[in-house]
């Protein structure tokens, strides 16, 4: 059987699309309403509130707790002041991503992982003689994601402190206690909030009826997606084969190669694969992931050739899609979509790294009428859509 | 300041040891125990010629004595006649059979003994198969048939008589724990055949600690490693137990891989699979060793007691249920009034009893007891050769920049003294 | 005279893949079953009126699927239904399941061991990409190592090119799965016992070895084998039963012009020269042919079949050496109503899958440990299904039939086989079950018990060993049935073998039989 989250009783009386999808175990609304639309607006003009819950989440705790959180992730961990959350991938030896989550420091010596993989087996083979143990949370908390412009006015109206890009605070929102982070996976302004499973629904009612006022909606993943294809943030399994899962050497990726360079902080005397990440930066990486807009006269002409009007997609697509450079490949997007806010046909791709400078003119393959065509298509700067809001 | 600082606790440290100092290296010794009197396994000739040393080798004849039911005993001995004449008594069949069993099993021998002088053969080496080829269709035959196989099977293939077979049974899987019926098990009855004449298959002992501590030439210190130092990926020194810090660019440790690797470096330093790996490596303990001082000589050399492979099998049984066995294999060898005895299935020193051997000892007035696995890995067909102790460590080489291994976890190891300690330096002198 | 290209011995699915390759190459096939119908060990019967079995073997694990496709078996009538989930009750009321959806299979992993949750996809993974690697070994012929043919020395040589071309990592993960314990291996992954049970138990069916014996290990490998070819859904269980294998085989020989007689026992090789020109029937008939293919086991076909006098010393001495050791037995219940479990007493999905009796490695050591000294295990290990669960025309309406494979039973009993030791043996396997499903022993319409001494009666398997011999390493591939010998021929001109007791044998593969096929072929274009 499937889990569900402990929003459950409240997210299942309001999925009315019955459109359910797997996450980690669990069930979760693809959608609420028939249509994702309204949703994936919610996050760039009012409020959406996703249910988060399925993510794994871990306590790490004791006087070794950062040294070996540093000795998995990328980032500095030892560095990180109480109160600040490190977005950051982990690797295997190989210097090889294995997932990628978040590390928040709640105390000197307490942190909160998240991870979209189980890593209890990965944090227990790393603790090896450190002082450290370590709680799966993954059940014991739930979680929220607040996103959109007036996410805040909505916590603000509930008492919650302000809080900067990255910051994670204790908070008490109608009586419930809370930790409330500024993170999210929309490339907007935007909150999430963590609480005991067992005050759930009462969090729940509490943002619904605040954030009544200002739009919220409760959206689905399918809205998530459009949103953090925008954002140009990479999701796990569907970007990139996590080190762990890959069946062949070419199916792993280096955070050099995820565009998580920013990540990778080599001044570390030692953490999982620093010395192949070294290496790696010293000789360059062989693929970049970059943003892609197809262009649309291109496109509306391939259409136009069968005598149709353009068409994009409805929803954000995740499958591999070639692109070329003349006669030879390129490379491959992972994600991709039309974005309703910039009105532009966009991917997420994987360039060999002589492709990926932005600028360069590539085609990305597109089937129309049953027939493959190649509509062309430019390298640009990721994200594709980057509002001061989301850090000021 | 030294160039190498070895952690040593047997003889293979201080070979390599001895062998680096031989290569111009500025060398420290830190011993961690002393070492005994008797150096128990096969000196391969390379190991004692490197180090300019003229070995006394001991090679107890008989080498095998096992009571008979009837009374009276098996014996065989370092010659062959006299071994198929004691035979003779007990099985002409057997008789008849053990100098051809000896021959086959010598030439498997022979290129196990070439083979453990040198780091080990990889898995896809063709000078390996080519080796191998070279034993021609009857030894290749032998071979691939005799590596896997349980030793229960090879010496049913060969002989009747219980006694002889219980007795080469239980020599097969001395420090193992597995039974004689366990595939991989007759490999181990050629491992420790490897150095001595054919038809003997116990390994001899000799005096190469002794020669070894007498020797100069590098710093040898007694004391007990904490800490081994690593700074960016590279050993730095060794800090010892009082806090002392032996500066060196390379570490030798003779230590088991586990305790080199897991418990002196700094955790982090260690690719966390393979640290993982190295947690797995097997090193049971299922025998204790006594030294017993008599009152006399007892009047035979050795003695074994393991009147049938099911005896052995059914002693293997209690252990793997961590039990003791009812009925122990037990393995005496005699050094004038002094006895060393093996005793197995046990899993730990306090179950142990020598009740089966008082009928054939003098009066004991002292004895001591060790538990543990000497072999620090168990040789099992899955952790020897290109595999000992992991393949990713076969190569005495470990990710640790200027850290190496040496003990008996590496090949050939096992009780074959001195020679991974010289395939170590080799490799080292080498690099 | 009618004169044959082939004369097959024995029509077990291995004889009849055989003579259906050869066949569809246009040669002319006869094949000789000693029995009443077709199918060896792979063979379905109205045992007791109204409900069917898959008498002796009664799943279809490894069954090669370029054979079912290139003998069109679904055509012919084989239809495999998934066995998906596999159910481990424990003693202490409580269960494992695995399941073959994942998110519920690792939910019902951590409810046991978080950490085995977590290990479980790799090792999984670890797996796949081994039996990737061996898989092309279960297509060759094997080469011998100490041969000074050209051919050969090529094929060797592209052997040791393809391992070399193995990452070196995988080879040693090979090497460690062909040499270790199953208890030793499982033990580097995980800690939970009812899973390490569960698992260690693939490794053990068919040998007289525990789950504590080096060479266990491999077998792990063959669960994962099935997956690689994941559309095909090779791992599952024939409708029908077993028997519809060997009828879809038969079906598909016969469709390419093979003859198969049944009720005709082979009991002589002619042999003419040192070469094998035909064979005679028990009842004094000699039939010819061009040559003789046996798929009897190694023991049958060259100390039966073909006698001793014919034999190099060496190869007979192999022979004799080669290890049976049969130490399954099956017991086939016909039941009027489905048991309950303790830890699951509904109806469910878990009856639709494997029932795992296998709680502990200490377990199926203990159970061994009985075997190993000549004894019928005390607390046998035990594989169950419920075919009917998947196929209801295998029992009338309502009614069930439950197939148990039993180990230990050694063929080597202690005092020899009787029909008491039968009963007894049967009356063990009850009264463990009833441990763990209570209503079974009033369950029970009719029951039979298949001991080891009965499978060689019957299907005339030596010492009622399933496989042929023991799949072990000094039984393997080149090895497989005598050095030398392990590609299909013999040391007797123009008689070949096509048996489970040749590489890759066991299981209900059929690629001993197409590989010995195409070795024919190879030969007389």
């Amino acid at each position: 059987m499937l889990k569900t989250t402990p929003f459950h009783e409240r997210t299942s009386a309001l999925c009315v699309s019955h459109a359910w999808r797997r996450w980690a175990g669990h069930i979760a609304a693809s959608s609420y309403e028939l249509s994702h639309e309204r949703e994936y607006h919610a996050i760039r003009v009012a409020a959406a509130l996703f249910d988060v819950s399925p993510l794994y989440k871990y306590l790490v705790r004791g006087r070794d707790a950062a040294r070996l959180l540093d000795l998995i992730v990328t980032r500095n961990v030892q560095k990180a002041s109480v109160g600040q959350v490190l977005y950051t991938p982990w690797c295997d030896h190989g210097g090889k991503v294995m997932d990628d989550g978040t590390v928040a420091r709640l105390d000197e010596t307490l942190f909160r992982m998240t991870s979209a993989e189980p890593s209890l087996r990965w944090l227990a083979d790393n603790a090896r003689g450190m002082a450290v143990e370590f709680t799966d949370v993954s059940d014991a908390t739930a979680a929220l994601s607040l996103q959109g412009p007036l996410s805040w006015a909505i916590l603000e109206s509930l008492g919650a402190p302000p809080l900067k890009y990255f910051r994670i605070a204790r908070a008490r929102l109608r009586g419930i206690d809370v930790e409330i982070s500024r993170t999210g996976y929309t490339g907007d302004l935007g909150f999430e909030i963590w609480v005991d499973a067992a005050r759930a629904v009462p969090l729940w009612d509490a943002l619904m009826d605040a954030g009544r006022a200002y739009g919220i909606m409760p959206a689905g993943m399918l809205a998530l997606d459009v949103a953090r294809i925008e954002a140009g943030l990479m999701l796990i399994d569907v970007d990139y084969v996590p080190a762990r899962k890959a069946l062949i050497d070419s199916q792993l990726s280096s955070p050099y190669e995820l565009d998580l360079a920013w990540t990778v902080n080599l001044d570390k005397e030692r953490f999982n694969g620093r010395d192949a990440l070294a290496a790696e930066k010293a000789r360059g990486p062989e693929w970049q992931f970059v943003g892609v807009e197809i262009d649309w006269d291109s496109l509306e002409s391939l259409y136009a050739e069968v005598g149709l009007a353009t068409r994009v997609p409805g929803a954000a697509w995740r499958m591999s899609v070639p692109i070329y450079s003349g006669s030879g490949q390129a490379g491959y997007a992972t994600s991709g979509g039309w974005s309703p806010l910039l009105k532009k046909y966009i991917a997420l791709a994987h360039l060999r790294a002589e492709f990926a400078t932005p600028g360069t003119q590539l085609e990305m393959e597109i089937t129309v009428e049953h027939r493959r065509k190649r509509a062309a298509a430019t390298v640009v700067k990721k994200p594709f859509f980057d509002p001061p809001r989301k850090r000021a | 300041m030294s160039d190498v600082v070895v952690i040593s606790g047997g003889v293979d440290g201080l070979v390599a040891g001895y062998l680096l100092a031989g290569g111009g290296r500025r060398v420290t010794v830190v011993l961690e125990q002393d070492l005994p009197a008797g150096t128990p396994g096969w000196v391969p000739p390379p190991v004692a010629r490197k180090l300019g040393i003229e070995l006394t080798v001991r090679r107890p004849d008989p080498w095998l004595r096992a009571p008979l039911p009837g009374g009276g005993a098996l014996e065989l001995w370092q010659d062959m006649q006299r071994s198929v004449e004691s035979l003779r008594r007990i099985s002409p069949h057997d008789a008849g059979k053990w100098p051809e069993f000896s021959e086959r099993m010598a030439r498997l021998g022979a290129l196990l003994e070439r083979i453990y002088v040198g780091p080990p053969p990889s898995l896809v080496d063709t000078s390996f198969a080519l080796r191998v080829r070279r034993l021609g269709r009857r030894g290749m035959e032998d071979l691939m048939r005799t590596l896997p196989m349980p030793a229960a099977e090879l010496l049913d293939d060969w002989f009747e008589s219980d006694v002889l077979k219980g007795a080469l049974g239980a020599l097969a899987v001395a420090d193992l724990q597995q039974g004689v019926r366990s595939a991989g098990t007759a490999f181990r009855l050629l491992h420790f055949h490897a150095g001595s004449p054919p038809g003997v298959f116990r390994a001899p002992s000799s005096n190469l600690g002794v020669l070894l501590r007498g020797r100069s030439g590098v710093t040898v210190r007694s004391g007990k490693a904490a800490r081994i130092a690593v700074s960016a990926g590279r050993v730095t020194g060794v800090i010892l137990d009082g806090g002392e810090e032996l500066a060196a660019g390379t570490v030798v440790s003779d230590a088991a891989p586990g305790r080199t690797l897991l418990d002196l470096v700094e955790p982090g330093w260690l690719d966390p699979d393979l640290a993982r790996a190295v947690g797995h490596i097997r090193s049971r303990p299922v025998a204790a060793r006594m030294r017993l001082e008599l009152e006399r000589a007892p009047e035979w050399p050795t003695l074994t007691l393991a009147p049938s492979l099911d005896y052995v099998e059914r002693a293997y049984d209690a252990v793997k249920y961590r039990r003791a066995s009812a009925q122990p294999v037990i393995d005496a060898v005699a050094d004038g009034a002094a006895v060393d005895v093996v005793v197995q299935y046990v899993p730990d020193e306090t179950a142990v009893s020598l009740a089966p051997l008082e009928p054939h000892l003098p009066l004991i007035t002292r004895q001591t007891v060790q538990y543990g696995q000497p072999h620090q890995a168990e040789l099992a067909l899955d952790q020897a050769l290109w595999m000992r102790p992991l393949p990713e460590l076969a190569r005495y080489r470990t990710p640790i920049g200027g850290l190496w291994l040496c003990g008996q976890a590496m090949h050939p190891g096992a009780s074959v003294a001195g020679a991974s300690g010289y395939n170590c330096a080799r490799a080292i002198l080498r690099a | 005279m009618k004169r044959y290209d082939a004369i097959i011995v024995g029509g077990g699915h291995n004889g009849l893949a055989c003579a259906a390759y050869l066949a569809r190459a246009g040669r002319k096939v006869l094949v000789l079953e000693r029995r009443e119908r077709v199918g060896g060990a792979a063979f379905s019967d109205e045992v007791f009126p109204g409900f069917r079995f898959s008498v002796f073997s009664y799943v279809v694990s490894l069954l090669r699927p370029e054979i079912i496709r290139e003998l069109e078996l679904p055509r012919h009538g084989l239809q495999i239904l998934p066995l998906e989930s596999t159910l481990t009750p424990l003693e202490n009321g409580d269960y494992l399941a695995q399941w073959s959806d994942h998110d519920q299979n690792r939910r019902e992993l951590a409810r046991h061991s978080p950490r085995d949750a977590e290990a479980y996809d790799e090792f999984g993974l670890l797996l796949h990409r081994m039996a990737r690697a061996v898989k092309p070994l279960l297509r060759v012929t094997p080469p011998d190592p100490a041969s000074l043919d050209p051919r050969q020395l090529l094929e060797l040589l592209s052997l040791g090119q393809y391992f070399r071309g193995l990452p070196e990592k995988d080879l040693h993960a090979l090497w460690k799965l062909l040499t270790m314990s199953a208890a030793d291996y499982l033990d580097e992954w995980f800690e939970s016992e009812a899973l390490k049970g569960t698992k260690s138990a693939s490794g053990i069916i068919g040998t007289l070895l525990g789950p504590r014996s080096p060479g266990t290990a491999y077998v792990l490998l063959h669960h994962y084998m099935g997956e690689l070819d994941g559309v095909f859904r090779a791992w599952g269980f024939a409708k029908g039963g077993n028997g519809s294998v060997s009828a879809a085989m038969a079906a598909s020989a016969q469709a390419h012009g093979a003859e198969i007689r049944t009720q005709a026992a082979v009991s002589q090789v002619i042999i003419k020269s040192g070469k094998a020109t035909g064979v005679v029937l028990e009842n004094g008939e000699e039939i010819h042919g061009a040559y003789v293919v046996s798929g009897a086991d190694p023991r049958r076909t060259f100390l039966g079949l073909v006698g001793e006098k014919h034999l190099p010393d060496d190869f007979a001495a192999s022979i004799k050496r080669y290890r049976f050791r049969g130490s399954s037995a099956k017991v086939n219940l016909a039941l009027g109503e489905l048991p309950r479990f303790t830890c699951m007493p509904e109806p469910g999905p878990h009856l639709r899958g494997a029932i795992s009796i296998s709680p502990s490695v200490d377990y199926l050591e203990r159970a061994y440990d009985d075997a190993k000294y000549g004894e019928i295990s005390k607390r046998p290990y035990m594989d169950i299904v419920i075919p009917s669960m998947l196929d209801p025309s295998m029992a009338p309406p309502g009614k069930h039939v439950m197939s148990i494979f039993v180990q230990y039973a050694p063929y080597h009993l202690n005092g020899g086989w009787s029909d008491a030791r039968r009963e007894e043996l049967g009356d063990t396997v009850i009264d463990t079950l009833a441990q763990y499903a209570p209503n079974l022993k009033g369950a029970i319409l009719h029951r039979q018990v298949i001991t080891p001494a009965d499978i060689e009666r019957i299907v005339g398997l030596a010492e009622g060993n399933i496989f042929q011999g023991e799949l072990s390493l000094q039984q393997m591939f080149f090895l497989r049935p005598a050095p030398a010998w392990s590609r299909y021929r013999t040391p007797i001109r123009h008689l070949y073998q096509c048996g489970s007791g040749t590489h890759p044998g066991g299981g209900v593969m059929g690629a001993s039989g197409r590989n010995a096929a195409l070795a024919i072929l190879g030969d007389r274009p």
